[in-house]
């Protein structure tokens, strides 16, 4: 063999080794569980020294890589793939992480109070992460914005949100928060309060992952406001509240009948407060199911 | 000493490792389009993304022509004919060291150019939340180069010792890895934490690196031209006089050693 064909043919012996194993390369990664691809973070420390002046870079990769992994896991689940829930700690974890890294990352504060919230429910983690927040990025009215809602929707811990509301106030010049502090410091508004702040949220997203899934819990909880609606006018009618929803629907104080995007079913708690099997996630509403089979059998 | 400059310039201008370096730059191309990816950020991830990729651009440049400089002249025997010209050791030692300074200032000047470019067509097409603010995102490609051109001038200092490159590559890279954090490890050092942790002897020795390593810290002004925060004027100063403390330092080091070195 000469000295030219030999490496001819160990370049298309390796070709051919390439274009062999490429296809099942691929399907090998794309099976792989997604949990994996979180991956580990090492600690924030060493991050902080290890990435010498590309601090703001290594921040960013990292809730970028966050963001990847949610949009893969959310997207699944809209098209009702069955997925295991996102690994929202370790999302935490790695947010917290780039935080450290660049304390003003917008993009970390913004997530992390998108899931910390209304998935996870950890709403002191997300007040504190956004306290942290606002000690740096002095100008922005979104961080107490947020931190107003949590303090007031999950909280309930009135005079804190209105100090956040006013601090959002000041910073933005509009008026959404001030309206905000003093039209919904109060129980009954809750839902009112969750569709104004969903709303504008909504607006604003420009990730498709996470904007459809702020457009199914604004859709939810529209339909929970019809049916707060129209208990409240059958208790006006009947003196007394209603028990379950479908007496809502046949005493004719709703039109149609209300659909939970979460595929959960609404009802009535002894209170007359609207609640979901779904617990307005998806998980939620698998979980309720798999109850419900199990009761039946 | 200007031909040196001259010929300094001209050299890294033909020399292939730059050619190569600076192809990194058409990575400037697609910084808009990933910069989309962010979500409340655009303009700011950009600004990011162009700045860390001049950083390291830099850093690849520094440490090569500092380190291979001076050895290659050596090593093809250059030296021999430059030094039996009437030029002294140290003449010849600033001249190269000039020429590849005025080449970072270029090369700044080229990818702080291809970085604005990025910016703002990241904010035309997503407004950033506060105005950009051009002063600091010039100042800070300004600040970097300078870092760099400390980071040249370690490494040369080293190549005027050493009979390989790998001293003045690996040490030069070693040197802007402790530079970076040098500022942090002096600030964690006089928390109370590691007054009662760190013992004494450790923090004395931690200390003499502080004054001995470059602080490079101070050259980072990436989280100002990033979030538009206001440089502080007085600081800049500062950071001016001690690039030129530094340099100097570090330079009449290297031309003392160089005057001592045999040439075989």
């Amino acid at each position: 063999m000469s000295a030219v064909s030999r490496p001819v043919v160990a370049l298309l012996v390796s070709l051919t080794i390439y274009g062999v194993v490429l296809g099942s390369f691929s399907d090998y990664m794309k099976l792989k569980p997604i949990e994996e691809k979180l991956g580990y973070l090492p600690s924030t420390s060493f991050l902080r020294y290890a990435s010498a002046d590309h601090k703001e870079l290594v921040g960013a990769s990292l809730v970028m890589k966050v963001i990847m992994y949610f949009g893969g896991i959310a997207e699944k689940q809209q098209a009702n793939v069955i997925v295991q829930p996102p690994d929202y700690r370790g999302m935490s974890g790695i947010l917290h992480g780039a935080v450290k890294l660049d304390p003003y990352n917008m993009d970390a504060y913004y997530f992390a109070q998108s899931f910390l919230t209304w998935e996870v429910k950890q709403y002191k983690i997300a007040n504190d992460l956004l306290d942290y927040g606002m000690k740096y990025r002095s100008w922005d009215w979104m961080l107490p914005f947020f931190a107003g809602f949590n303090s007031s929707y999950f909280m309930r811990d009135y005079p804190a949100a209105a100090t956040y509301y006013k601090r959002a106030g000041e910073l933005s010049g509009s008026d959404l928060s001030k309206l905000l502090a003093g039209r919904y410091m109060q129980e009954a508004g809750q839902t009112e309060l969750a569709i104004a702040y969903l709303t504008t949220m909504e607006k604003g997203e420009r990730n498709q992952s996470v904007r459809r899934n702020y457009q199914l819990r604004l859709s939810a909880f529209k339909e929970v406001r019809k049916i707060e609606m129209a208990r409240d006018r059958f208790k006006e009618a009947k003196g007394y509240l209603p028990t379950t929803v479908e007496q809502l629907s046949q005493g004719g104080f709703l039109s149609t009948v209300p659909l939970d995007p979460y595929g959960g079913q609404f009802y009535l708690e002894a209170d007359g407060k609207v609640a979901t099997t779904s617990k307005f996630a998806f998980a939620g509403a698998k979980k309720a199911a798999k109850q419900n089979a199990g009761e039946t059998r | 000493m200007l031909s040196i400059v001259r010929i300094t310039l001209k050299g890294i201008f033909r020399d292939r490792i730059f050619q190569g370096i600076m192809a990194l730059s058409l990575f400037f191309v697609f910084i808009p389009s990933v910069a989309s990816l962010s979500m409340r950020q655009v303009t700011e991830l950009s600004t990011t993304l162009s700045l860390s990729l001049i950083s390291f651009i830099m850093l690849l440049l520094a440490v090569f022509l500092g380190a291979t400089s001076i050895w290659k002249d050596i090593e093809r025997r250059y030296t021999f004919s430059v030094l039996s010209l009437p030029v002294s050791r140290s003449t010849y030692l600033v001249g190269r060291f000039l020429g590849i300074a005025i080449f970072m200032l270029i090369a700044a000047l080229f990818l702080g150019s291809a970085a604005i470019v990025s910016i703002k067509i990241a904010s035309l097409t997503y407004p950033p939340a506060r105005p950009l603010l051009w002063f600091a995102i010039i100042t800070s490609i300004v600040f970097d180069a300078l870092k760099y051109i400390i980071v040249v001038a370690v490494s040369m200092t080293l190549a005027t010792v050493s009979t390989s490159f790998f001293l003045p590559v690996f040490g030069a890279i070693s040197i802007f890895m402790a530079g970076t954090v040098t500022q942090q490890v002096f600030d964690y050092l006089h928390t109370p934490s590691a007054q009662a942790a760190v013992s004494a002897a450790i923090r004395k020795a931690a200390l003499v690196l502080y004054y001995l390593l470059p602080n490079l810290g101070g050259f980072d002004l990436k989280v100002h031209a990033i979030y538009a925060i206001p440089l502080n004027t007085q600081g800049l100063l500062l950071t001016g006089v001690y690039f030129l403390a530094y340099t100097g330092i570090v330079m009449s080091v290297g031309a003392l050693l160089f005057a001592r070195r045999e040439m075989k």
